[in-house]
């Protein structure tokens, strides 16, 4: 057993830990995983058998079992203090809170079924309370808890809304069914007050009973002094519950007839429900919080938890596993079980990092800096010095000083305020897809997602060339826009081959589309895309100097249209998808050529923008004008061979832009630069006491960065640095602002000529160096 | 006035020679072993995929015609390819002074890029198979797999092959073939080989196995040395191309396992109707090619960038250290390094020194230290202090 587990918690521990000697603890660690493990088959047990028993009934033999088994290990009445009379009504309340709390959570899970209950109800006492800090005092903790509580937040809510459980909505319809009791009924009209809609109502009730579920816990802890230790409280509180339950049960059951067949056949599950839930949890938490801190002891065991989860309920009504447990548990009808959805999983996996983060690091750790460990194992903190500048951003902070940057800045500003608006679009669509139940909808807004993304690239790109040149980046990062504009370019450029294939395809076969959607969302995404160009093809009559690029872009709308995007699934016909509002129908060959001819009006990233809001705009007309084509007339063939001809049309747009970007990737001189250059290196021969040149090379690094070397040989009598100076002046003339030139002396250009040589010589010198690596000598050179 | 030689080069568009320049790239492809395989596995490639068509068309059948254009975009990449390694010989001139290496390294970029691209879309598709598993014909997978696992084993034979022809053959100029070029040769060698025929059902199933690209690093392992090492590929002769290596292992395993799940998921699938199995596997190979081309990726970006090189990272500040320790220098300014092609490394420094030293000394001491450290091109630009 041992060694079946230690291996993957070894690796476990490697990845989670730092900061303390593992070694120790993995036994803990994996005896934690194990309890967690267990803890969830037991409630995926109980939620089997409440099926069949009724929940008072229920808590009262977990109770009563656990009582027993509580005292025989426990002893509470043989060992400690004797107790008073007050402390015996002081323990009574708490038993009577705790029957409420495990009332309201065994309840909940009967509504919410097992996955959910365990994502809801077992958060460790560490991680609500960092929640509730987080959430209503004003000093939370730092950013990271904010964070985490927004993620617990968002967990719940996915719950919430976006959680098709099946079982949950026929529970809904009919609520008489399962009103077993006067209880059950209250809880139900309870949370139907509440004006919640009642299959959400165990999600509500899973929330509410944690809060106090943890606030009774903290309660407790000055009772359990009291009574002298947490063990022995338990001990007895179990008792008393049972106790207090003992008569409600009996009128139950005197009251209403059994739905067991067998008690005998139970007895097997409520062992192991005893064992698990109440017994073997409780220690091992105890002895976890007792030798790690209770953070990391909730870290790991929430995670467990939620994982094994996740799994259980995937594989719980699986075939495999009803065969397994049909002798140990009567059979039921296969229809009532809960099911996964993706609701599910993704506000599980927010749990998780919830719970992670608002327990990972303590309130110390994060205000000072951890400078070591006490001889006691206790970590220290240094919160002197420049530790409290250096907090971790806040991602508030981070937002707005971003935001900041971007807005400081034209091109960056227009980018970002399309973003926003065509995220605003693809959100709205999707919102209404999911809520149309329309995958049309749907899908479009994941294509318009996709296109998106280009702009985030270029935002991003916009931000970045900003950054200061660091030591690793020494010339800045001001390629990034060129790089950005690139990438742009040959996403278009892909796009359009996609679109060709697409339309060949369809030229072949023209599919039947269905149009019913197709208008409005495209003149939505029409309008969109619109408001973009304007913004950009302003941006560009400032930057560069023509206005007529601009009706020039209009002039061809007319003619293009698209719809390859939806090819792939027009094929069958079954839905129709209509992905008009986006479509990469990407035309207008002359608009790219002018601004390939004006040059440097424009940057790389924003033409590349450019184009792709260009691209979409003709895309959305496209898609409106076949439309009505194939409404009116009837003419599926239009629609392929537009798209044929827009795929034409968007490669030679994107040419021009391409081409310049890769030459300034490959290090060309630039272009419109060439003859300043070429006359400024005639004048520097001219230059007195120069007798040549040599090597010269001069690139663009970004948009206005044009970096330069150059050899010069001078007579061995002239002053260096007067050279060096015009030599600078000259070509700072031709636009090269970052120079660096060598001067060489006669004498030294012969004693440097092997050493430092052209670029052929410098390649054949590269493999002289390999060998000489080998022999371990690097002086040998001359 | 006599006619300047740059007139000479205006005209040369009028005389334009479309057969002599055609053959003129033909030689010079087959001049190189590299691009020579490149090219050879590219005719077999489009072969491949005419025949694919032709079929297609003749059988009336989308999945094919719709696979085959699949493969021309593989085959585009592998063009990609092979103009970079044309390209990356041409001689520099005026305008490209320093040449046309860094083809390679825009190529790879570009390589990089589409399989990202690529990844991504397999990957979308299967997450839209895996909650919506559609019924696969998968009557002809199975063959049309397998017949690309051989097309994709006889692609890593040839270059494997053909790297190590080439080391032996070529000994002081085999540059040209650096890592990039090499990695997208070897890469796309293997693009578009299993073609699983999921179109079949109207253009709903797009093939996703023939987008393992593997295989990077031969020839560049090969190209730089000429010594006795060059074809031991784990000989430590650069810290680079031990990542290099890393890389192909990583690229072989994808375009292995992508083969292989490919056909795995077609067995699964005949045998116990797991149709599940189709959108998981080819999740894997989309995550695994996302994986394996990162780190091509990370590379090239940082040379466009004119990032300093990662493997002068350490060296550099004891360089710097060491001529501000040379007498007479007073400061150390604007150091610039970057990568022109894989390793040739090229720096420009600005040096303060005294007014009466010794410029010669420094200068070639600066350049001593330096190319001790594997910086072939070094302009040094000394500054004399103001008084």
């Amino acid at each position: 057993m041992e060694d079946k587990y230690s291996s993957n918690v070894l690796s476990g521990g490697k990845l989670g830990m730092v900061e303390v000697p593992n070694s120790r603890l993995t036994r803990y660690i994996v005896l934690l995983v194990v309890t967690k493990v267990l803890k969830a088959l037991g409630i995926f047990e109980s939620y089997d058998i409440l099926k069949v028993v009724h929940i008072v009934q229920f808590i009262f033999i977990l109770k009563l079992g656990s009582a027993v088994i509580l005292l025989f290990f426990q002893k509470p009445f043989s060992s400690g203090k004797v107790i008073s009379k007050r402390q015996w009504i002081k323990l009574l309340k708490h038993a009577v809170f705790s029957c409420v709390i495990s009332l309201l959570g065994f309840f909940g899970l009967t509504l919410c079924g097992p996955l959910r209950t365990l994502l809801l109800f077992e958060h460790s006492d560490v991680v609500v309370i960092a929640l509730l800090g987080v959430l209503f005092t004003s000093s939370g903790g730092g950013p990271s808890k904010t964070r985490g509580a927004a993620l617990f937040i968002i967990a719940v809510i996915c719950l919430l809304l976006f959680d098709n459980d099946d079982l949950m909505a026929k529970m809904a319809e009919h609520p008489e069914g399962h009103h077993d009791s006067a209880l059950t009924h209250f809880l139900y009209t309870a949370i139907a007050f509440l004006g919640v809609a009642d299959h959400k109502g165990g999600v509500v009730m899973l929330v509410v009973s944690l809060c106090l579920k943890v606030g009774f816990h903290t309660a407790s802890r000055k009772l359990s002094v009291e009574i002298g230790g947490a063990k022995r409280l338990y001990a007895l509180d179990n008792l008393v519950s049972a106790m207090v339950l003992l008569p409600w049960v009996i009128v139950l059951s005197a009251t209403t007839e059994s739905k067991v067949d067998s008690w005998s056949s139970l007895i097997l599950p409520f062992g192991m429900i005893i064992f698990s839930v109440m017994i073997l949890e409780f220690y091992v938490d105890a002895i976890c919080s007792a030798k790690m801190e209770t953070p990391r002891c909730a870290r790991y065991g929430a995670i467990a938890l939620f994982l094994s989860a996740l799994l259980l309920a995937n594989f719980w009504t699986h075939p495999l596993t009803d065969q397994l447990r049909s002798m140990s548990k009567p059979p039921q009808q296969v229809s009532t079980e809960h099911v996964l959805s993706g609701g599910v999983i993704v506000s599980a996996v927010f749990f998780i990092m919830s719970s992670s983060i608002l327990s990972s690091p303590s309130k110390k750790g994060q205000q000072g800096t951890l400078v070591g460990y006490s001889p006691e194992g206790t970590p220290l903190y240094n919160f002197m010095g420049d530790a409290l500048q250096h907090t971790s951003q806040s991602l508030p902070r981070f937002i707005k000083d971003s935001l900041k940057q971007i807005l400081e800045e034209y091109d960056s500003r227009q980018i970002f305020y399309f973003l926003c608006l065509n995220l605003a679009f693809t959100f709205v669509e999707l919102f209404y897809g999911v809520w149309t139940n329309s995958l049309g909808l749907i899908s479009d807004g994941f294509h318009m997602l996709f296109d998106c993304s280009a702009l985030v690239l270029g935002l991003f790109a916009a931000l970045m060339t900003r950054w200061k040149a660091t030591r690793i980046f020494s010339y800045g990062y001001g390629r990034v826009e060129i790089l950005s504009g690139f990438i742009n370019g040959l996403f278009l450029m892909v796009i359009a081959f996609f679109v060709f294939m697409e339309s060949v395809t369809r030229l072949l076969d023209p599919p039947n589309i269905n149009t019913d959607m197709l208008t409005p969302v495209s003149v939505g995404g029409l309008l969109v895309n619109l408001v973009g160009i304007c913004a950009f093809s302003h941006a560009h009559s400032h930057g560069g100097k023509s206005c007529s690029s601009h009706d020039h872009g209009h002039s061809h709308h007319g003619h293009s249209h698209s719809e390859h995007s939806h090819g792939g699934h027009g094929g069958h016909g079954g839905h129709g998808h209509s992905h008009g509002g986006h479509g990469h129908g990407h035309g207008h060959g002359g608009h790219g050529h002018s601004h390939g001819s004006s040059g440097g009006g424009m940057n790389a990233n924003m033409r590349g923008v450019y184009l792709h809001v260009l691209a979409d705009t003709l895309g959305s007309v496209g898609v409106i004008i076949s439309t009505i084509l194939i409404r009116q007339f009837g003419w599926l063939i239009a629609d392929p061979i537009c798209s044929l001809f827009i795929a034409t049309l968007i490669f030679l747009s994107v040419i021009p832009l391409l081409k310049d970007a890769c030459e300034v990737l490959l290090l060309r001189t630039p272009p419109e630069n060439e003859k300043e250059l070429n006359s400024a290196l005639e004048k520097i021969e001219k230059i007195e006491g120069v007798l040549s040149y040599r090597d010269p090379h001069f690139w663009r690094h970004s948009a206005n960065m044009i970096a330069g070397t150059i050899h010069l040989q001078i007579m061995s009598d002239v002053v260096e640095q007067r050279i060096i100076q015009q030599v600078t002046a000259i070509l700072k003339d031709a636009g090269v602002n970052n120079l660096s030139v060598q001067v060489e002396k006669e004498a030294y250009f012969q004693h440097m000529s092997g050493l430092s040589t052209g670029f052929q010589e410098v390649l054949a010198m590269t493999q002289q160096m390999e060998t000489m690596k080998y022999l371990k000598d690097g002086t040998c050179i001359m | 006035m006599l006619p300047l030689s740059i007139k000479d080069d205006e005209y040369k568009p009028a005389k334009f020679n479309l057969l002599l320049k055609l053959s003129g790239w033909f030689r010079s492809i087959l001049a190189d072993k590299t691009s020579r395989n490149l090219f050879f596995f590219l005719c077999l490639n489009l072969s491949f995929a005419f025949v694919e068509l032709s079929y297609g068309i003749w059988s009336n059948s989308l999945g094919l015609i719709s696979d085959s254009f699949h493969m021309f975009f593989d085959c585009t990449a592998l063009l990609a390819g092979l103009a970079a390694s044309v390209i990356s010989r041409w001689r520099s001139n005026d305008s490209f002074s320093y040449g046309y290496v860094r083809a390679e390294v825009l190529a790879g970029f570009v390589n990089g890029l589409f399989l990202i691209f690529t990844a991504f879309f397999i990957f979308s598709e299967g997450v839209e198979r895996a909650l919506e598993p559609p019924d696969v014909h998968h009557d002809r997978l199975l063959p049309v797999s397998v017949a690309g696992l051989i097309v994709n084993l006889i692609g890593i034979f040839v270059f494997q092959h053909g790297g190590h022809g080439h080391s032996h053959g070529e000994g002081g100029h085999g540059h040209s073939h650096s890592l990039f070029n090499g990695s997208l040769n070897h890469g796309h060698s293997h693009g578009g080989h299993d073609h699983q025929d999921k179109h079949s059902h109207g253009g709903h199933g797009h093939s996703h196995g023939g987008h393992g690209h593997s295989h990077g690093g031969h020839g560049h392992s090969h190209g730089g040395h000429e010594e006795p090492h060059c074809h031991d590929e784990f000989t430590p002769g650069k810290g680079s191309s031990k990542q290099i290596l890393q890389g192909v292992l990583l690229h072989i395993i994808a375009d292995t396992l992508g083969s292989v799940g490919v056909i795995i998921s077609a067995l699964l699938m005949q045998k116990y109707d797991l149709m599940i199995a189709d959108p998981i596997c080819s999740m894997l190979i989309a995550l695994l090619i996302g994986v394996s081309v990162v780190p091509l990726l990370k590379e090239s970006i940082g040379i466009l960038m004119q990032r300093t090189p990662p493997s002068l990272d350490h060296a550099l500040p004891e360089c710097y250290q060491r001529v501000q320790q040379l007498q007479g220098v007073y400061n150390l300014q604007e150091p610039h390094f970057w990568t022109l092609c894989t390793d040739v490394y090229i720096g420009t420094l600005k040096l303060l020194v005294a007014p009466d030293a010794d410029t010669r000394w420094i200068l070639s001491q600066t350049h001593h230290i330096f190319t001790q450290a594997g910086v072939r091109q070094l302009y040094v630009q000394i500054e004399a202090a103001a008084m």
